[in-house]
């Protein structure tokens, strides 16, 4: 045959997909179904049919650069349609997690973030540092008197440096990833054939715009997807607001000290403990119950999901669970300091630290990354108007 | 005392093909038939395979075989309710409902005419009424009608107490039989298609299955042979097929349902016969034309107004104004995933053993989707549908191997 394509199957990598939450993938026929239940499908090669028969056939190479894992929004409307519980919306999720291992360096946090057995080496690094701090600033004994963290760990010579470092790092690695994952968006995205009226390709900040201010700001995609997606709409709405509104309360604080070294006037506005009555106190725990609201409802989802229509993997527990120690904690800390029991209050703000330092240091190899990804994504997609089938009078065909 | 008798539950094609194979060497047949007349599904159709023969073609002869050998007695309008005992002995309890008509094939055509209500007909599949006093069809055998009693009115039974055919005290009645072996001929139904909810849950006046095409079709059906669309009466210009209604789907019946394919192909014919201008498209995951089917697929492929586009249609909706239907499919040849518009789209609904969901009089073992999957130890002998899904040529190769089991079961006694 004059333009015979020779098929090379990588084997390794269709065990890692199915090691990555899409075990289902081999039962899949190819019947479409898929494509067609998915409301956020686009109608030129739409998604997950074509993941299916990639991640099947082992074709590693296609899916670099597949913009759609990112467009999907996982609401299993496909796994519940499709008749072989081939479970496409858990492959697309496997492709992704994939992608959280590979996609940047250094890919040893991506092959520890992979898997439950790195599990301990990740807990060690911010434990054995955090724990190295105490020794050094009280040797290893509890401060006397009011209960104030930064007696144990000095804001200006611990912690601000530490977390300084690590969201350079994280920022530096965003920019790595996101500019490899845009790159490759242009090789691979379909050009979309305009029928109708004629278009004009938004510009980047139109795009920006409408991704975050009309998709993520209001989670409407949550909604436009086919199933009841109320619990995980809910549950992922609260959870976002209440990380805003924590940024934001990290943010005035960061601001305020800092910035309060040099326009003195600020500075009280963010210090530490702040007064209960204090506005950005008041917001950083409606912030904190916000988050945990949230985390009910989405770790109940998960509890509850019929495991023939979908599972959870390591990446879903992994997150919940950092995000459940990291609100446990800061909630803990901030309990027990106002009960006045320093034996409880200095470990549990220990451990609070541990669960932060692991949030955010590893954060573009894990889950969280879509946060950053699926943005990207959006955007691209939104500029290359590659977006859902739909229905139109002009875009009917007539048998 | 043991029986060399024969029992045969359903009156089928395959039931009626077992019966007439274990009465023609001499055993005793009795056919237990739940409706008022034999045929089954066959005798819904328009034209079946092999030979797309109308159904008055192939039934006729084994109504003939039927009428002219002593040893098959049959029984309509009855249920197999219980029975007992072991292989070679069986001891049978069948109910039988009144039929309220006396024996004889007398033409009641006048006396049903002049009752007022219309009942929605069964047999019709919902596309059509029948009055009370009923036959399916022309040819329905036993030639006799039947008589729906709790559909009269009482002005009705008036008009019918006249009639000295018309027995309007009939009763139910209950008889035991001996047998010594049984054959599960119960055959199959087509899958409750208010169930495919994404396929528009039959609530889209436009939107047929193909059981239903089957009457559109038939001469003797609802609208005399025209196929046209049942919200206005218009010859559709355009028809779509969908596979796999059902089928091949662990959410509905997790296997092929084996004769859709060939049925789709085959009604995409009639199409393309009644209407020269018609275009055919037929959505599929794989077109299965099993053996010598596949040159017929062929030929009915070659037809360039007959499409077949691999992908299966997952989402159908009802454009409101035209009563046209709109199909949502992935292409996964060309991965272009669009709305397509029909005149009027066939649902190719799979088929469902009778018996599903029921608890049968026999201890036979069952699989999770209701084929039965043994009990030939037992005497008890699946036929045609009732164990696997089959057509029609099938089906009687198969009635044919359950009668020999069940012969050699009893004369071994």
């Amino acid at each position: 045959m004059a333009n015979e394509q020779r098929i090379k199957p990588d084997l390794q990598f269709v065990k890692d997909v199915q090691a990555a939450g899409g075990e289902a993938v081999k039962k899949c026929y190819q019947c479409a179904t898929c494509s067609v239940a998915c409301p956020l499908a686009p109608p030129e090669t739409p998604f997950p049919r074509k993941e299916m028969v990639w991640a099947q056939w082992g074709l590693k190479d296609r899916f670099e650069g597949d913009i759609d894992i990112w467009l999907c929004h996982n609401c299993q409307t496909c796994s519940d349609l499709c008749p072989r519980g081939a479970r496409p919306g858990d492959l697309i999720s496997a492709i992704r997690n994939i992608t959280y291992r590979d996609l940047v360096t250094p890919s040893i946090i991506g092959d520890w973030m992979s898997s439950p057995k790195h599990l301990p080496k990740l807990i060690a690094i911010p434990a054995v540092l955090f724990l190295l701090i105490w020794l050094i600033t009280t040797g290893f004994k509890l401060p006397q008197g009011e209960i104030v963290f930064s007696k144990l760990y000095p804001g200006d010579y611990t912690i601000d440096p530490i977390f300084i470092l690590v969201a350079s790092f994280v920022a530096f690695t965003f920019f790595k990833g996101v500019t490899k994952l845009w790159k490759s968006f242009g090789k691979s995205t379909p050009s979309t054939l305009q029928i109708g009226g004629k278009t004009k390709k938004p510009t980047l900040i139109e795009s920006l715009k409408a991704v975050i201010v009309d998709e993520i700001g209001t989670h409407s995609k949550f909604n436009d997807c086919g199933n009841d997606n109320t619990e995980r709409y809910k549950g992922h709405l609260s959870l976002f607001y209440g990380f805003v509104a924590l940024a934001i309360v990290t943010g005035v604080v960061a601001v305020s000290h800092w910035g309060g070294k040099i326009i003195t006037f600020i500075a009280p506005l963010g210090h530490t403990p702040m007064p209960l009555w204090s506005p950005v106190k008041l917001l950083a725990n409606v912030g904190a119950v916000a988050l945990i609201y949230g985390l009910t409802m989405l770790t109940r989802r998960r509890i509850n999901v019929d495991p023939a229509k979908s599972t959870s993997s390591y990446y879903d527990w992994y997150l919940l669970g950092v995000i459940w120690a990291v609100g446990l904690t800061g909630l803990g800390a901030e309990i027990f300091r106002l009960a006045g029991v320093p034996s409880l209050a200095y470990p549990t703000y220990y451990l609070h630290l541990i669960s932060v330092f692991m949030l955010f240091a590893y954060l573009p190899w894990s889950k969280l990354g879509h946060l950053v990804y699926r943005t990207t994504a959006l955007v691209y997609a939104h500029q290359a108007g590659r977006l859902p089938l739909k229905r139109e009078e002009e875009k009917t065909f007539l048998v | 005392m043991s029986s060399n008798a024969i029992l045969v539950v359903g009156g089928g094609f395959s039931g009626i093909t077992a019966a007439l194979e274990a009465a023609e060497v001499g055993h005793e047949v009795y056919i237990v038939e739940k409706n008022p007349f034999l045929g089954g599904r066959v005798m819904q159709l328009n034209k079946y395979f092999p030979k797309l023969c109308p159904p008055s073609c192939g039934l006729e002869i084994q109504f003939q075989r039927i009428k002219n050998n002593k040893k098959v007695k049959f029984f309509t309008l009855a249920e197999v309710t219980k029975v007992t005992g072991k292989a070679g002995d069986y001891e049978v309890t069948v109910k039988i409902k009144p039929r309220f008509v006396e024996p004889g094939s007398v033409d009641l055509s006048d006396t049903a005419k002049k009752l007022s209500k219309d009942v929605k007909s069964d047999f019709e599949l919902g596309l059509g009424d029948r009055k009370a006093l009923y036959m399916d069809v022309p040819f329905a055998f036993p030639n006799r009608y039947v008589l729906d009693k709790e559909r009269c009115t009482k002005e009705d039974l008036e008009v019918l107490s006249g009639s000295d055919v018309i027995n309007l005290d009939d009763a139910p009645k209950e008889i035991v039989l001996k047998v010594g072996s049984i054959v599960y001929a119960t055959g199959w139904k087509p899958y409750d298609v208010t169930r495919l909810t994404n396929l528009g849950a039959g609530e889209i006046a436009n939107c047929v299955t193909n059981m239903q095409l089957e009457r559109l079709a038939s001469p003797n059906g609802p609208t005399c042979g025209n196929i046209v669309r049942p919200s206005d009466g218009k010859a559709p210009r355009s028809v779509a097929f969908v596979q796999c209604a059902g089928s091949r789907d662990e959410n509905h019946l997790n296997y092929c349902s084996y004769i859709c394919c060939m049925a789709s192909l085959k009604q995409a014919a009639y199409v393309r016969e009644a209407f020269p201008d018609a275009r055919v498209t037929i959505y599929y995951i794989d077109l299965r034309t099993p053996g010598r089917y596949d040159n017929f697929a062929k030929r009915i492929l070659n037809d360039d107004r007959i499409n077949a586009v691999k992908g299966k249609v997952a989402a159908v909706a009802e454009d409101a104004g035209s009563g046209d239907v709109i199909l949502t499919v992935e292409d996964a040849v060309t991965g272009i995933k669009s709305d397509n518009r029909f005149e009027l789209v066939v649902l190719a609904t799979g088929m469902q053993p009778s018996i599903a969901g029921e608890r049968l009089p026999v201890d036979v073992p069952v699989d999770e989707m209701g084929f039965i999957v043994g009990g030939e130890e037992k005497g008890i002998f699946a036929a045609g549908c009732a164990a696997t899904p089959l057509d029609v040529m099938k089906s009687a190769q198969s009635a044919t191997g359950a009668a020999m089991k069940a012969i050699a079961s009893v004369r071994g006694r």
